[in-house]
């Protein structure tokens, strides 16, 4: 069975249709890309995954849990799905330990000295061990991007969610966080991502998704899509993002 | 009977000055609470709750203070109950503190980043844990120079008080300038009490907003 099913849905700003009628299945273990021009929907369906955005139609299953259904504890469901967004969101008040344990402690009650510990086994596969104790206004927007990627595997998920999150770095960071998220996919965690690096997206992905006009355009194997795209759409969205 | 102001005059606006700070103390702690209680529903998921609370602030903060003394005061007696002036000042500025400080936290909570909670409740953090760890703690910092200001405007405002005989600095100003004679060395004492009271936090809050500024 799929770890996530999008079945046929339909989100709506209002009068305008930002997701028409979208259906996607995700394997466990997958590494799924969603690439596509700014407004065509890409965002909004990651969010719709872990029930950030409600949905006007079809149904979102997350490892048989239906996170559309209004009887959902979305609160159980997101300790297993992980996002991680663009502008980090780190909680600037909080040691980058303290931004890591918030949760284990307060949602799944780990005790401090055990919490410690995962904090700093998470910050190691990130490679900032050493930044334990700093906050996050001390640390370069790479480096806090990658302590997000952290909180967010402190929580051990079955399914992480990225958002863009190479697109609000300069591009001399982007290179650190990709490699953290390259070693995350090497881990074999199931992972949807949405970016503009195609690249990446060809190197990690087991399948590119591209979006246009809030509907799924084409999808496939990284290499095949990317390597020799079907419509023409596709293909004027790559040369513009190659160049 | 004319007497001069003394010393001990002075002295006995002193102490009547205790029971300025005690009524704004106490309609602090219960401004505080129901301000608390105000900003907290006004952020809620609940629509009835948010109402609710914006209709509370907006009738209180459209009816002068002066008028909840005398409802309290005068009003209740009508009924045949008795208030005491401690009772009605008590309540009328808990009402009317509790107004402004609930209109002072909710904006400082809805400062905090409509993303902060989204980190939090993507964490599996629940509705009172995001207010609890993430967006008060953050939301404090920016409180601290708005309250301290309303405090220096609550600090005067117990001057009102004094109409329904509560007797604190401003009342027994009054009582002096009646056995006096002397009002404008009367009066000119009492204001330069409530600037004494009133100027250090006045600094203090401009120096922790400065450095707020200077923190973000």
């Amino acid at each position: 069975m799929s770890l996530v099913e999008l079945n046929d849905v339909v989100k709506r700003y209002g009068q305008h249709t930002v997701l028409n009628g979208v259906s996607l299945s995700v394997d466990k273990g997958e590494i799924i890309a969603i690439i596509g021009r700014s407004g065509s929907g890409k965002s909004t369906l990651l969010r719709c995954v872990n029930g950030l955005e409600p949905i006007q139609g079809g149904s979102v299953t997350v490892d048989g849990t239906v996170v559309n259904d209004p009887g959902t504890d979305l609160r159980k469901l997101r300790q297993h799905v992980g996002i991680v967004f663009q502008s980090f969101n780190l909680f600037p008040h909080l040691s980058v330990e303290k931004n890591i344990t918030l949760a284990p402690k307060v949602v799944k009650h780990v005790p401090s000295g055990e919490a410690r510990r995962l904090a700093e086994n998470v910050l190691r596969k990130v490679g900032l061990a050493e930044k334990i104790d700093a906050y996050p206004d001390q640390l370069s927007g790479g480096q806090q991007q990658r302590v997000a990627i952290a909180r967010s595997l402190a929580m051990q998920p079955d399914l992480m969610l990225f958002d863009e999150i190479t697109s609000a770095l300069d591009p001399e960071l982007v290179g650190e966080v990709l490699k953290v998220l390259e070693e995350v996919a090497r881990e074999g965690m199931t992972m949807m991502l949405v970016t503009h690096e195609i690249g990446f997206a060809r190197k990690v992905a087991s399948r590119v998704v591209f979006m246009h006009e809030g509907r799924i355009w084409e999808q496939g194997p990284a290499a095949a899509t990317l390597g020799s795209p079907r419509t023409p759409e596709l293909e004027t969205f790559l040369s513009a993002v190659l160049h | 009977m004319i007497r001069e102001f003394t010393f001990i005059d002075f002295l006995y606006l002193l102490a009547a000055t205790r029971w300025t700070l005690a009524l704004t103390a106490v309609a602090f702690a219960g401004g505080g609470l129901v301000g608390l209680t105000v900003a907290l529903l006004r952020v809620s998921a609940l629509a009835p709750m948010r109402w609710l609370a914006g209709l509370y602030v907006l009738v209180v903060q459209g009816t002068p203070l002066l008028v909840w003394l005398f409802v309290f005061f005068f009003g209740l007696s009508i009924f045949g109950i008795a208030v005491s002036p401690w009772i009605a000042a008590a309540a009328s500025f808990s009402i009317y503190a509790g107004a402004f400080l609930g209109e002072i936290w909710r904006g400082c909570l809805q400062a905090i980043p409509r993303t902060q909670w989204e980190a939090g409740g993507s964490l599996g953090l629940s509705f009172v844990q995001q207010l609890r760890y993430i967006i008060v703690p953050q939301a404090l910092r920016l409180a601290i120079p708005p309250t301290v200001g309303f405090l220096v405007q609550l600090i005067k405002n117990t001057s009102l008080a004094a109409v329904i005989g509560f007797i604190e600095l401003t009342r027994e100003g009054q009582l002096t300038t009646a056995s006096t004679f002397r009002p404008f060395t009367v009066y000119l004492t009492v204001a330069a009490i409530y600037f004494a009271l009133c100027f250090p936090l006045t600094q203090w809050s401009r120096r922790l907003e400065r450095r707020l500024h200077v923190a973000r």
